[in-house]
C-alpha cells in the first residue's frame, strides 16, 4: 500500500518535471535569437575613482579596464563597426587610463593603430590631442605615437595645419636623440600641402644647421627632396644646392 | 606560546584540503590569467603577471579567510576549545597559538603565490618582487589574525566571513575613499567625511601593499618595506588584543 501510494507519488513528480522542461523548452526558443543590446561606449568614470575597478590596485584596473576598451563592442558574437563608437567618450577613457598608467604604450598603441581605423576619420579628431600629448613625453619609445597622430592628421583626416603643427612637436621634442627624419617631417608636409617655400625654407634651415651632424645618406634623401619634390625641374637646375644632386633623364 | 597548537592548526589546514585546494585555485587563477594576457594586443607577458598577482592574491586572502573562520567556529560548535583549555594552556597562549599557526599558513600561501607569479613572468623580475611578496605575506598575515577576531566574536560562520571580506574590501578602498573625502568635490567637515576618517584609522591600508606595478615597473618609492612591516606589527597587535579581551571574558 505505502510502496503503490509512493510509486503514485513518483509518477506525479515525474509528470511535473516533464512539464517544466517543456514550458523551458518553449522559454529557450522564444529568446534564443535575443542579443543583448550594445548601448555605445559606456560613461567614462572620474579619473579619482578608476582605481576602484582593480580594487585599489591601479595597475589591476589599468589592464581590466584596457582589455575591456580592447574588446568594446566586440564580445557576446556581436562585432561593431568603428564608425559606431562614441569617439568622444573613448577619448576620455583613454585619459582615464593615462592617470592609472602612463608609462605603459598599451592604451596608446590601440589608440594609434587600432581605432584609427575608423570608417568616418573626422570622429577621431578627439583622439589626436590624447596622441600628442603621450608622444611628448621623452620616456621611451612614446614619440612614436606623436608621429603617429601627425601621419593620421595629414593622411585620413586631410588637415594639413594640424598635421604640421604635431610634427612641430617632433621637431621641437625633449628628446634630441630622435631619427632625423622627425626634424624634416614638417617640410615634407607643408610640401604636400602645397606650402613649397615653407618646406623649402625648412630644409634649407635643417641643412644649414645640422648638415655635417647628419648621416651622409640623409643628407642625400634631404637633397633629393629637396630638388625631386619640393623645386620645380626649372627651379631646381638654377638653385646651387642641387648642382650635385639632379637625376638626368 | 604552545607549538602542539601551533601544529594543530596546520596539521587541521592539511585535514581541511586547505593546500590542496589552494593549488588547484592557482592552476585555474594561472590558466585564466594566461588566457586573458595572451588576448592582449601588446604587453601580453605584463597582463599576465598583473592578472594572476591581483586575481591570486584575492583568491589566496579568501581562501585563508574562509578557512580560519569555519576552523574557529567548529572548534567552538564540537566543544574541541573547551577541551582544548582544559589542559595547561593558558587563553592568552591559546589565542597567540592560534594566531601562529594560522601565520605560518599565510607565510606558507605568500611565498608560493610569490614563486608563481615569478614563473609566469621570469622575464620581469626586479629587486621590487621581493617587496612584493613580502607585503602579500604581511596582508595575508593581517587577515588570517582579523578573520580570528571576527570568528571569535561573531557566532555564525557566514556572518564572520562576510564581516571579513566587508573589513578587507574597505582595506582594499580605503585609499581611493580617503582621496574622494579629501578632494574639493566633498564638503571636508561634513558627516560621512568625518566618519570615514574615523573609520580609517582601525582600517589597513592594503591599498599601498601588493601593487602590480612593483612587479612591471619596479618600485616607484612610495612605499617601502618599514611601511609594510609596520602595517603589519601595529595591525596584528590591534586584533590579537581584541581578540584575546573577547577570549578572556568569555564564559565556558
Amino acid at each position: 500500500m505505502l510502496f503503490r501510494l509512493s510509486h503514485a507519488r513518483s509518477r506525479k513528480v515525474e509528470i511535473l518535471l516533464a512539464i517544466a522542461f517543456c514550458i523551458n523548452l518553449v522559454f529557450w526558443f522564444s529568446v534564443k535569437d535575443i542579443r543583448g543590446r550594445w548601448g555605445n561606449v559606456p560613461p567614462a568614470p572620474e579619473r579619482g575613482s578608476a582605481a576602484f575597478f582593480g580594487l585599489g590596485d591601479a595597475q589591476l584596473a589599468y589592464r581590466l579596464t584596457g582589455l575591456m576598451i580592447q574588446n568594446l563592442g566586440d564580445s557576446g558574437g556581436r562585432v561593431t563597426a568603428l564608425k559606431d563608437y562614441n569617439y568622444d567618450e573613448l577619448t576620455k577613457w583613454f585619459y582615464v587610463e593615462d592617470s592609472l598608467d602612463s608609462h605603459s604604450d598599451y592604451i596608446p598603441y590601440l589608440a594609434a593603430y587600432y581605432f584609427s581605423a575608423v570608417q568616418t576619420p573626422e570622429s577621431f579628431r578627439p583622439v589626436l590631442d590624447y596622441l600628442s600629448m603621450v608622444g611628448q613625453r621623452s620616456e621611451g619609445e612614446k614619440w612614436r605615437f606623436l608621429a603617429q597622430a601627425s601621419f593620421l592628421a595629414r593622411k585620413d583626416l586631410k588637415d594639413m595645419d594640424k598635421s604640421v603643427a604635431l610634427a612641430n612637436m617632433l621637431v621641437h621634442h625633449k628628446r634630441q636623440d630622435l631619427p632625423e627624419w622627425t626634424k624634416y617631417l614638417p617640410a615634407l608636409i607643408l610640401s604636400q600641402k602645397g606650402d613649397k617655400e615653407a618646406s623649402y625654407d625648412l630644409i634649407v634651415e635643417l641643412l644649414r644647421s645640422s648638415g655635417d651632424k647628419l648621416d651622409p645618406s640623409e643628407v642625400n634623401n634631404m637633397h633629393y627632396m629637396l630638388c625631386h619634390t619640393i623645386l620645380t625641374p626649372d627651379q631646381a637646375r638654377k638653385n646651387p644646392l642641387c648642382k650635385n644632386y639632379m637625376v638626368h633623364k | 606560546m604552545s607549538f602542539p597548537l601551533v601544529k594543530y592548526v596546520l596539521i587541521a589546514a592539511l585535514r581541511d584540503k586547505l593546500i590542496l585546494s589552494f593549488f588547484l585555485i592557482l592552476v585555474v587563477g594561472a590558466c585564466l590569467s594566461l588566457f586573458l594576457g595572451s588576448s592582449a594586443v601588446i604587453e601580453k607577458e605584463y597582463f599576465t603577471v598583473v592578472f594572476a598577482s591581483g586575481g591570486l592574491r584575492i583568491a589566496s586572502v579568501m581562501a585563508l579567510v574562509l578557512f580560519v573562520v569555519f576552523f574557529v567556529r567548529r572548534s567552538f560548535d564540537s566543544k574541541d576549545i573547551e577541551f582544548l583549555l582544559s589542559r595547561p594552556v593558558g587563553r592568552m597562549q591559546f589565542i597567540l597559538s592560534l594566531s601562529a599557526g594560522f601565520s605560518v599558513l599565510a607565510v606558507v600561501i605568500g611565498i608560493v603565490l610569490g614563486v608563481l607569479v615569478y614563473a609566469l613572468g621570469p622575464n620581469l623580475f626586479k629587486d621590487s618582487y621581493f617587496l612584493w611578496v613580502a607585503s602579500i605575506i604581511v596582508e595575508n598575515i593581517i587577515m588570517v589574525n582579523s578573520a580570528l577576531f571576527f570568528s571569535m566574536y561573531i557566532s555564525s560562520a557566514a556572518s564572520a566571513s562576510m564581516a571579513v571580506a566587508g573589513f578587507y574590501l574597505l582595506g582594499r578602498l580605503i585609499g581611493q575613499l580617503l582621496g574622494m573625502s579629501s578632494s574639493d568635490l566633498v564638503d571636508g567637515w561634513g558627516p560621512v567625511p568625518m566618519i570615514m576618517n574615523v573609520v580609517s584609522v582601525i582600517v589597513p591600508r592594503f591599498d599601498l601593499m601588493g601593487q602590480a606595478s612593483w612587479l612591471i615597473y619596479g618600485y616607484s618609492g612610495d612605499v617601502g618595506y618599514a611601511i609594510v612591516f609596520a602595517q603589519g606589527a601595529v595591525f596584528c597587535f590591534l586584533v590579537l588584543c581584541a581578540a584575546m579581551l573577547d577570549f578572556v571574558r568569555r564564559q565556558f
